[in-house]
């Protein structure tokens, strides 16, 4: 009798501490705190990164925008987890990233964040279908699993005819969408987008855009892109300015204005 | 391709040494009396029973094994540098070190596998080609079929062995990057 009383008070426990977890987790999915970040270009320190602080819930489509040089790129790969920051901490899931070891670092990319880089970093050597199922062989996915999902991702960025072709066979937005379907191959719960519309016309753009909304909207992919473009600024939840290595404003979508090309806070 | 061309030298060197060693061992221990008598005129008889020889042939053993392992360490990490992009693009991707490094290893050792099988071809050649020069039509027979094997064999392992452990220590420090420092290696 008292057992199962005290089965059920543990049970009761867990719950309120899985409640609590889920509570956690629901407020911020990415967290970086007074991160900082230099370069060395000889003896000559180039400050990319100066103590930035940026938060994302989960489930929010947030839009970064700055001029060329201001530290996008390196904010990415600072809540990625491609790099060390210099000061400061990144957490993903509340999890400090500096405190995983290079397992459960490789986990994190694999699994939790999809990437779509500025250069695309395609691998040369293989084919797009290839490039696309790379992410799941290392997650240890079937190979004819992998390969259905990656045709059927090519399909989805419209490249269904290309599945073979080398990148240096494709054009640049046919690259840039090779690397958009690798990005979500493992169904991320993070999609870290530099620029993704960069290379492409109006019309691919706004299907990628579409796409990348319906993954936010359906699937709760948290969605953090770096753009210029002000159809992705207006599909937002919130809009960053970055400039000179720390976030100048951060604004929730209803507190701007938005015409074409450029974004400006309401005053 | 670079690198395959070097694996190649290195071991053509290696077993032309070896072979043309054992081809003149042999020549003069069961040749004919006919060739031996074409060794001593030619002064390669002496040459080959003094114990200056042995001493010398060890030292081109050693030299060769030595430029082997140069050249074709030299040769992995140059192929495993050029690929630092690679590496980093597949660490983002969330490959672990230990599939990096399985992964160049393999590759260095089919690599490896095929520039030495290469290069014995290419070193049995030459030492037959020159053996024919020398002992004629006896050249043949000449090197026990064991003997042959065995040295082709140690060439194999010295190329295979020499080919993955000159992959090995390039892979580890790529593997061990910064995947975004790996990826901005221009080489
Ligand atoms: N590997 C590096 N070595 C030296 N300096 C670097 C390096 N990477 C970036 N920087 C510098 O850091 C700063 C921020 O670069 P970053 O790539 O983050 O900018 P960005 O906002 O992504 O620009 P863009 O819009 O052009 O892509 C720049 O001043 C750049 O020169
Ligand atoms: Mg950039």
């Amino acid at each position: 009798m008292s057992d199962v009383l005290e089965e059920e008070s543990s049970a009761k426990q867990e719950e309120e501490e899985r409640l609590q977890r889920e509570l956690l987790f629901a407020t911020h999915i990415v967290r970086a705190i007074d991160v900082s970040k230099t370069y060395y270009l000889g003896a000559e320190p180039v400050h990319a990164l100066r103590g930035i602080n940026f938060s994302v819930r989960r489930g929010e489509y947030v839009a970064i925008m700055g001029p060329s040089g201001s530290g996008k790129t390196t904010l990415f790969n600072m809540i990625g987890g491609l790099d060390k920051p210099e000061t400061g901490r990144v957490f993903i899931d509340e999890v400090d990233i500096a405190a995983l070891d290079s397992i459960e670092l490789a986990w994190l990319r694999c699994h939790k964040i999809g990437y779509i880089f500025q250069t695309f970093n395609l691998l040369r050597v293989a084919t797009a279908l290839d490039n696309v199922m790379m992410p799941m062989l290392f997650a240890g996915m079937q190979h004819s699993d992998a390969q259905d999902k990656a045709v059927a991702l090519l399909e989805r960025v419209g490249l269904g005819k290309r599945i073979l072709h080398k990148p240096v066979e494709m054009s640049g937005g046919q690259q840039q969408r090779v690397a958009i379907a690798r990005a979500l191959a493992n169904s991320p719960s993070i999609l870290l987008a530099d620029e993704p519309t960069g290379n492409l016309d109006a019309t691919t753009g706004l299907q990628i855009i579409e796409l990348m909304k319906e993954l936010n909207e359906s699937e709760g992919v948290t969605v953090i892109c770096a753009t210029h473009d002000h159809k992705m600024l207006d599909l937002s939840d919130r809009i960053a300015w970055i400039r000179d290595g720390r976030v100048e404003r951060f604004k929730k979508r209803s507190e701007i204005t938005i015409t074409e090309g450029r974004a400006d806070a309401r005053e | 391709m670079l690198v395959t061309c070097g694996i190649v030298l290195a071991l053509a060197f290696l077993t032309y040494v070896l072979y043309s060693d054992a081809l003149l061992r042999y020549a003069v221990e069961r040749g004919s009396p006919a060739l031996r008598e074409v060794l001593r005129e030619s002064g390669m008889l002496s040459i080959a029973e003094s114990a200056d020889s042995r001493i010398q042939t060890r030292w081109m053993v050693g030299l060769a094994l030595l430029i082997s392992f140069v050249g074709i360490l030299n040769a992995m990490v140059m192929s495993v540098t050029e690929r630092f992009r690679e590496i980093g693009t597949m660490k983002c991707l969330g490959a672990l070190d230990s599939l990096i490094i399985k992964l160049y290893l393999i590759e260095s050792m089919f690599q490896g596998l095929g520039g030495t099988l290469i290069g014995i071809l290419f070193g049995l050649a030459l030492g037959l080609f020159e053996g024919l020069g020398i002992y004629g039509s006896e050249t043949f027979g000449l090197v026990p079929l064991l003997v042959l094997i065995k040295i082709v064999t140690t060439c194999l392992l010295a190329g295979v062995l020499l080919s993955v452990g000159g992959a090995l220590y390039p892979a580890w420090v790529a593997a061990r990057m910064q995947p975004v420092d790996a990826m901005r290696q221009e080489v």
